[in-house]
């Protein structure tokens, strides 16, 4: 099947309701076909740097100031960009990356603050709203697609409760296909006892009694449950794509034998093979006590495998069509403590977009010189949110029907930042 | 409190257009047809009127082993078992459909699968510790008055604080959410977008809404983990525009309630009450409870003849959805002007007889499955099916998480067990060891999509092919291998798990797919044993 048509299939025969009756009404089929054209096969790696990672030694370093403790800046190959003197692979692809250095999130609690940047806005008491995953999983994914729509691979550390994904309103359908240290998501496997043949004929079984039920009957529930054993012979196939072990020495070698690295391998694996979104958390980044030690550790790591990560993927012209988003929960106050740490801090931190869409060597937003403040152009989480999905070419203003109730992509208000889009 | 109202403000997300109000949300003023009618009568009569403006002829009833099969869905919560409806379809009585309800209604099955309803409902995905009082409740069929007014005044003599009022407990440290709460799960209003601004949607609810039902709450606290009410303390909020409110006692209705002033307590009144607040918290006491009390009021108000309309219309506007598959009032929080019922009087009437009959949940419940809109079909033979809020054919519903995994442990079970004068036991046992998976499957919201998060786990997870999918002691498999031939094997499995016999087309596909195993027939079994139970059939209630 083609693209078109299975985009077909699932916005205008329905089994996904939500929103696609307003698209076609304000808007003509072809431009609606045209648009999904131009977002198919375009891909999200969020790397969640869980607990909090330090503007101050990535991003936005202040070396000299009382706050910018022993490392100092670096220059990259954009002429004027300045990083982290940790980051100096990084400092390579500046060209493809945009960084924002004005985040101001106001939520400096790890579950909240983690829950917003998942989410791109804050709870409200009634409403389950999905995740950046899901969402991109909807507007991305394919109905007949044969690989996951959403992975994500998160760290114990970092909490079940507030970072695993949340498909909300949007509903199973778009859940998070989740793995912790396991190499492998659960259940993909066929059990020992049943062939492969049979395993096969079996859910054409399925098929064959659930569509004699269904003659005189119409339930789009009904027809996704179809549609979700369908794609279960193609999630089982995706099993390969989990394992890194099919990768040379050499390319395992380049994004560093560690869990995080080997994972983000297998994200690239993933989104080469069409998944859209994928996120690898790597914890624990809360340096309350010993910040530079830590940082020391995890910020070389990250400049390794997204070196691998961007280097990989330009090579394979995956780039283009791939976002890779840098990001925390919030970052690390300027101020440094005690123990040598830096603690919780959302009023001015940073975050780093590469790839689709993405106007390279741009840096948007600034701190005042210490990192006390935003200087210039505040970020809130639904401004960069908006920026995402714009940078993906999805219309953050699009609006999913929730009951009786609009809601859009985004919070109404937030607008995206043009000066970081391509 | 402004500083979080503010915040609140900035990040609603309620799209910034109106509606106009339409009809009135009071009684409807056309006449309603006689309460004497049973419900089941008043709701073919009204869906009838309406069917026949639209021209539209109703589906057929649907066939006996379909209604028996959807009616213990919805009672008992399970599927029937193979024998029961071998009998059902056998028995002659001539009223054995009014027999099955009541007999059903009147089982420690329904109250089992009540309670597990009103849990969902009321405590959501919260670590339920309802559950005993429900029981009680059900049990006794308390009226749903009296429930609301225990869940959040507490029983009386309920100093532990540990039966209905830990609806209230378990939501006290968050007094916005319990407002919502309150008002959605009682009243079928959810005014979260009125704490900001008012409403945009809807022109019956306004910040003024939100805060005075807030007022209600405002004086209740969370203390060791108990629940205390003061006897002052005055909400105030801000407006959209700035200005400062105080937040008096208002219904949603618009009822205001005046009180007299209270002085604020002096400091040392107040350190006074810190001090002995501590001391109580220390002994694991609840506080003391306050002679004049808000929460009180909500329920007196609340239950007063005109706004006791919001209360019955919201339940039954619940129950009905849950039996025929959409509300009334779709969705079942939106009951408001700028939303109306699908069949307004009907609501109104069932709302009425509700109240007449001392909200009595089971009668209204045992009324509904006794209509014949209850009853209709779900097949559409002709081209355009009929919008669903016409009820000109049956919904198909998915089945909630506890009755899946119970109509799935009863459908893998070995009929012949169920042969002996302990079949109920058994059964109950079933239900109860189906609990341990029912967490496998999401509660259906509106718009419910069934994700591959459940196809994987019935394919492939090794749990569920242990225990529903096995060949052992007292299993369906083992007992399809103990049929003397592949022929009546196929039929004892449709019994057991379709809870039917099998058409000619079905018996032939089933039949042909076992004579292609017949050197693994074992396997063969377990298979179509396997996609019976993840069919759609057995995945709905239809």
């Amino acid at each position: 099947m083609t693209g078109i048509r299975s985009i077909s299939r699932r916005r205008f025969l329905g089994t996904g309701a939500l929103g696609s009756a307003a698209a076609l009404t304000t808007r003509g089929l072809e431009q609606v076909l045209a648009a999904e054209a131009h977002r198919q096969g375009k891909h999200v790696i969020l790397l969640w740097l869980a607990g909090g990672a330090s503007q101050l030694e990535t991003w936005d370093p202040k070396p000299g100031r009382p706050t910018g403790g022993p490392f100092q800046a670096i220059s990259t190959n954009v002429p004027g960009i300045q990083i982290s003197e940790l980051m100096p692979r990084m400092a390579r692809h500046l060209q493809h990356t945009a960084i924002i250095r004005s985040l101001n999130t106001k939520d400096g609690d790890h579950g909240g603050a983690s829950r917003l940047m998942h989410l791109g806005r804050r709870d409200e008491p009634t409403v389950k709203f999905p995740d950046l995953g899901a969402i991109i999983a909807r507007e991305l994914g394919r109905t007949d697609s044969q690989v996951p729509d959403y992975v994500s691979f998160y760290t114990a550390t970092e909490g079940r409760g507030t970072s695993l994904g949340q498909s909300g309103f949007l509903g199973a359908r778009y859940n998070a296909m989740s793995l912790t240290q396991e190499q492998l998501p659960a259940n993909l496997r066929r059990l020992e006892q049943i062939s492969e043949i049979d395993h096969r004929a079996r859910g054409e079984l399925r098929d064959t009694l659930s569509d004699q039920f269904m003659r005189g009957r119409e339930s789009a529930a009904a027809a996704s449950q179809r549609e979700a054993y369908q794609r279960v012979p193609g999630l089982m196939a995706s099993e390969k794509l989990f394992d890194p072990s099919g990768e040379p020495l050499s390319m395992r070698a380049l994004y560093g034998e560690t869990l995080f690295g080997q994972q983000t391998l297998v994200a690239r694996r993933l989104v080469e093979a069409g998944v859209p979104f994928v996120k690898v958390s790597r914890a624990w980044w809360d340096s309350h006590g010993q910040n530079f030690e830590t940082h020391l550790e995890l910020v070389s790591e990250l400049d390794q495998v997204l070196d691998a990560l961007l280097t990989d993927l330009q090579q394979r012209g995956l780039l283009e069509r791939t976002l890779v988003i840098t990001l925390s929960e919030f970052g690390r106050t300027p101020a440094i403590n005690a123990s040598l740490g830096r603690d919780h801090f959302a009023t001015v931190w940073s975050c780093s977009l590469s790839g689709c869409g993405i106007l390279g060597g741009s840096v948007y937003g600034k701190s005042d010189d210490d990192g006390n403040d935003v200087a210039e152009s505040p970020v809130a989480a639904g401004e960069l949110f908006a920026t995402i999905f714009q940078a993906m070419g999805i219309d953050h203003r699009k609006e999913y029907a929730l009951g009786a109730r609009p809601v859009p992509l985004t919070n109404p208000g937030s607008e995206p930042i043009k000066a970081v889009l391509a | 409190m402004v500083s979080r109202v503010i915040i609140g403000c900035l990040l609603c997300t309620c799209a910034l257009f109106q509606v106009g109000p339409s009809r009135a949300q009071e009684l409807s003023t056309t006449v309603l047809p006689d309460p004497e009618l049973t419900i089941g009568a008043a709701i073919d009569q009204l869906i009838g009127e309406r069917l026949a403006r639209a021209g539209l002829e109703p589906a057929p009833l649907a066939g006996e082993l379909n209604l028996l099969r959807r009616t213990t869905l919805d009672l008992a919560g399970r599927i029937p078992t193979a024998r029961e409806a071998r009998e059902y379809l056998e028995s002659n009585a001539p009223d054995k459909r009014r027999e099955l309800i009541e007999q059903l209604l009147g089982s420690p099955e329904f109250v089992a699968h009540q309670v597990n309803l009103l849990d969902a409902l009321l405590m959501q995905s919260r670590r339920s510790s309802l559950r005993d009082y429900l029981e009680r409740a059900v049990t006794e069929n308390r009226s749903w008055d009296r429930m609301f007014r225990e869940m959040i005044v507490g029983e009386p003599g309920d100093g532990e604080q540990s039966g209905a009022i830990q609806f209230l407990r378990s939501r006290i440290s968050d007094i916005d959410r319990l407002t919502n709460d309150v008002s959605v799960i009682f009243f079928g209003v959810n005014i979260s977008c009125a704490q900001c601004h008012d409403h945009p949607l809807v022109h019956d609810w306004t910040q003024d809404h939100f805060f005075g039902m807030k007022a209600f709450f405002y004086r209740s606290f969370e203390n060791g983990g108990f629940v205390g009410e003061r006897e002052y303390g005055e909400l105030e909020y801000k407006t959209v525009a700035g200005e400062s409110r105080k937040a008096g006692l208002m219904f949603l209705s618009g009822s205001r309630l005046p009180e007299s002033e209270v002085a604020e307590p002096s400091e040392d009144q107040r350190k006074q009450e810190k001090a002995q607040l501590e001391e109580l918290k220390k002994q694991k006491q609840p506080p003391p409870t306050a002679s004049y009390s808000r929460k009180a009021r909500l329920v007196d108000v609340g239950l007063e003849s005109e706004n006791a309309t919001y209360f019955a219309r919201a339940i039954v506007n619940r129950i009905w959805q849950r039996l025929i598959g959409r509300g009334l009032v779709h969705p079942v929080d939106q009951l408001h002007r700028g939303n109306p019922a699908s069949h307004p009087e009907l609501l109104d009437w069932l709302a009425r007889d509700l109240m007449h009959h001392g909200y009595d949940l089971r009668r209204l419940i045992g009324g509904i499955v006794s209509s014949d809109t209850y009853a209709r079909s779900g097949i559409w033979e002709s081209a355009s099916r009929p919008p669903a809020e016409l009820h000109a054919v049956a919904i198909l519903r998915p089945l909630l998480p506890q009755q899946y995994a119970a109509s799935l442990a009863l459908a893998a079970f070995d009929p012949e067990q169920l042969n002996s004068p302990d079949a109920p036991k058994k059964i109950q046992a079933r239900v109860q060891f189906s609990r341990g998976f029912a967490d496998w499957f999401e509660l259906p919201g509106d718009e419910f999509q069934v994700g591959s998060e459940e196809s994987l786990l019935l394919s492939n997870s090794d749990r569920a092919a242990r225990e529903l999918f096995a060949d052992g002691n007292e299993t369906l498999v083992a007992r399809l291998r103990a049929c003397s031939d592949i022929a009546s094997a196929v039929d004892l499995a449709g019994w057991n798990v379709l809870n039917r016999p099998l058409a000619d087309a079905e018996r032939r596909i089933l039949t042909e797919y076992l004579q292609q195993r017949q050197d693994r027939l074992a396997e063969g079994y377990r298979q179509m044993v396997w996609a019976m139970m993840t069919s759609a059939e057995c995945r709905f209630n239809y």
